[in-house]
């Protein structure tokens, strides 16, 4: 896995530094793909205790529990298949959730009004207005959440945020970002009975009743609209993190987006899209394809290019360019480091759950970061621009729209209402 | 088996009648209505004693304003002795022999012409398998139908050509709709081709035929179908709404994302009212059959409650 090996031994050893009262008792809901970081990511923190791993399929959970075991022998958690029993668990101080988007959102409120505190994966959830309840659950419950948007602890963003906010470019006027690629489609499959290792029902959870068939379930479920936004809505929270790190931009008042959707297949989130935002005083404009003005633009299949009076950033997850008149650097020495720079985006979250401070990709953040992606899915899958009032979160003159702001779950899920 | 007979034999009744009433006619006898010549060009086409007639040799063609993908286009032509024109068919009038064919109207020249280039042949694509009656001076009758990957050519009620463009080569990358065409004048100065009786039986706006269309295996057919399926609107709601029920996934894929695309529209604050409540009254009798699954209902009632979404939020 990359991670060194150390001893049961050493373990042990480590274990012992921090007394029983210090550690961070940890749950893990939904273990395969980004759960599996999940894992190795947290039980390697020596105040960290791996207690519980839930899984609605148990082919995950029995790979979770070697995996587990690998990185840290000594781990000896309880396995559920219902997370329920970890909301129940009065022992447990955290949850981390990596489950498909649909499911965030009420994870998190459960385990909030639980006591618990939540390292919650990307998007922060499924629509718009669980985004708002949330918010107004993590005050009354007095949680400590932290969006799994690791990129955002990285020196490079933290760097970039430096440099935009120096004003050394300017008065930033225009953001370009982009993700290259979109929603495969996935083919037409038969529907078929789920396999006995999964509880479909439970897998869908609120979502709307569907047949089995293996794509619509692990990893390609994210293509589509039942469960998530397509490679739009994994990707935006990566790299509009960064635009949202560096100006907050506010005012959001129109919302435009273009593309289509797969033909070849059941998939229905965008094979492209591509969005116009205008925020007070700040276009932003999201492509599927990089900016053909942007320099070095085409080889990034992802990215961020500020247009500022006096120069322009362009950047990554790992990389930097500015330009300033002629001058091409990756780095304005003039720019002093005034941001204190994340210990890490998991460390960062386990220091907020003992200090009760928030963490960087808190809650609040998150949600305002999210909130654009929402209506822009809402705008491709109306084809029609939008207007938004930023001030009462509500589309002008819309019904439709405002009414895909939320969805109505499926019995017997449902969301609290504050 | 005598059944089966007397079935077929009343349903070819039914389609030859509603062949005959859902056909209208594209030209009026008097002008140049529905029709247009690409600008810039000298006019290939003029209106004489109620025909159509070309004029100066290798000028404007002369174009369909819609364009169709599907139908049975009927026409009545007379060439002059050497006389050269064609029928261009699902063309892009910018770059109608790349994007589209030609069905030909040839005198019998010297040098004799082969299959493969005489009248009925898809010019170059498909030979005639059965040669009309290339008479030169008299009123032929012709009929071009398309229906999806099926070309059909009659020339005086026999069938001269058949062609399935999924196996032609060359044919694969042409459009499935476009403009049809009347090629100007292709002979000699002097020369000509008249036409007269045209009409079209479009089959993209009957409900049930695009309905079909939404099974087909061709990507582009299915994408046809689904563009034809959303010009209809709310006639189409029903067809959709059983299509999701039925068990065939890929008509199931395309039928929920059209309607989607139906109540999206509909629910358009500049959604003209009339279209708007006949979606709502389409979607609101299909969600109330009790044969449907849960899941379906489920959707269609997701779908109108979007549509009748709280109006003062409006």
């Amino acid at each position: 896995m990359g991670y060194p090996l150390i001893t049961n031994a050493c373990l042990k050893a480590i274990e012992d530094t921090v007394p029983p009262s210090d550690r961070i008792r940890v749950a893990h809901i939904g273990t395969g793909n980004m759960g599996g970081a999940h894992i190795n990511w947290f039980t390697r923190f020596p105040d960290v205790e791996t207690v519980a791993l839930c899984d609605v399929d148990q082919t995950h959970l029995e790979n979770a529990q070697k995996r587990l075991a690998s990185v840290n022998p000594l781990a000896k958690p309880d396995t559920y298949t219902d997370f329920r029993h970890i909301m129940d668990r009065k022992d447990i101080d955290v949850v981390t959730c990596a489950t498909p988007d649909h499911w965030h959102a009420l994870i998190a409120l459960m385990a909030f009004e639980s006591g618990k505190d939540v390292y919650g994966e990307k998007p922060l959830s499924f629509s718009a207005h669980e985004g708002n309840v949330m918010l107004q659950s993590i005050k009354k419950y007095d949680r400590i959440f932290q969006l799994g948007t690791h990129i955002h602890a990285g020196d490079n963003y933290h760097r970039v945020a430096e440099i935009i906010q120096s004003g050394v470019l300017g008065k930033i006027h225009t953001v370009r970002l982009w993700k290259k690629g979109g929603s495969p489609g996935l083919g037409f499959p038969q529907n078929e009975e789920p396999p006995k290792t999964l509880d479909w029902n439970m897998w869908l959870g609120p979502a709307p009743y569907a047949e089995y068939t293996p794509v619509r379930c692990h990893r390609t479920f994210r293509y589509f609209f039942d469960y998530s936004g397509g490679v739009f809505g994994d990707f935006w929270c990566h790299i509009a993190d960064i635009m949202h790190m560096s100006l907050s931009p506010k005012g959001l008042h129109s919302i435009d987006a273009r593309g289509e959707i797969p033909t070849d297949g059941i998939a229905d989130t965008p094979k492209w899209i591509d969005v116009d935002f205008k925020f007070k005083d700040l276009d932003v404009f999201w492509t599927t394809t990089p900016p053909p003005e942007v320099e070095g633009a085409e080889g990034m299949h992802i990215g961020a290019h500020f247009e500022g009076e006096n120069g322009t950033l362009t950047c990554d997850y790992e990389t930097r360019r500015v330009t300033i008149g002629n001058e091409v650097m990756n780095d304005v020495q003039e720019v002093a480091i005034t941001l204190p720079r994340s210990p890490g985006h998991q460390r960062n979250f386990l220091d907020s759950v003992k200090s009760r401070i928030q963490p960087e990709s808190n809650l609040e953040y998150a949600r305002e970061m999210t909130l654009p992606m929402h209506l822009a899915l809402i705008s491709f899958r109306l084809k029609r621009k939008l207007t938004w009032d930023s001030a009462k979160e509500r589309f002008v003159d819309d019904a439709a729209a405002n009414f895909l702001l939320s969805r109505e779950y499926r019995e017997p899920w449902s969301l609290p209402t504050f | 088996m005598k059944k089966t007979v007397a079935l077929l034999a009343l349903l070819t009744i039914l389609f030859s009648c509603k062949t005959q009433n859902g056909a209208v006619s594209l030209f009026n006898g008097k002008d140049l209505t529905n029709w247009k010549m690409l600008p810039g060009k000298v006019p290939g086409f003029e209106v004489t004693e109620g025909n159509l007639v070309t004029t100066p040799p290798n000028s404007s063609d002369l174009f369909t304003e819609e364009w169709y993908g599907n139908y049975v286009f009927k026409f009545e032509y007379l060439l002059s002795e050497v006389g050269n024109s064609g029928v261009l068919i699902r063309c892009d009038p910018e770059n109608p022999w790349g994007t589209g064919v030609e069905v030909q109207l040839l005198a019998p020249w010297t040098p004799y012409r082969d299959d493969l280039h005489c009248t009925g042949s898809l010019y170059g694509y498909v030979p005639v398998h059965n040669r009309p009656d290339e008479t030169t001076g008299i009123w032929h009758e012709m009929e071009i139908k398309c229906d999806r990957n099926i070309i059909t050519i009659s020339v005086d009620g026999e069938i001269t050509t058949i062609a399935n463009t999924d196996t032609v080569k060359g044919m694969e990358e042409k459009l499935l709709e476009g403009a049809i065409g009347f090629q100007s004048n292709h002979s000699n100065e002097g020369e000509h081709a008249k036409f007269r009786k045209v009409s079209i039986r479009n089959f993209d706006i009957d409900p049930e035929y695009v309905a079909r269309g939404f099974y087909e295996k061709d990507v582009r057919v299915r994408e046809q179908a689904y563009r034809s399926a959303r010009s209809i609107g709310a006639p189409m709601v029903g067809h959709l709404a059983e299509m999701m029920s039925e068990g065939n996934i890929t008509a199931y894929s395309g039928a929920k994302k059209l309607l989607f695309d139906l109540s999206a529209e509909a629910s358009s604050p500049d959604a003209r009212k009339d279209m708007r409540n006949s979606v709502i009254k389409a979607l609101k009798k299909s969600s109330r059959k009790k044969s449907y699954t849960q899941d379906v209902s489920d959707y269609l009632e997701r779908l109108l409650a979007m549509l009748t979404s709280d109006s003062s939020l409006r």
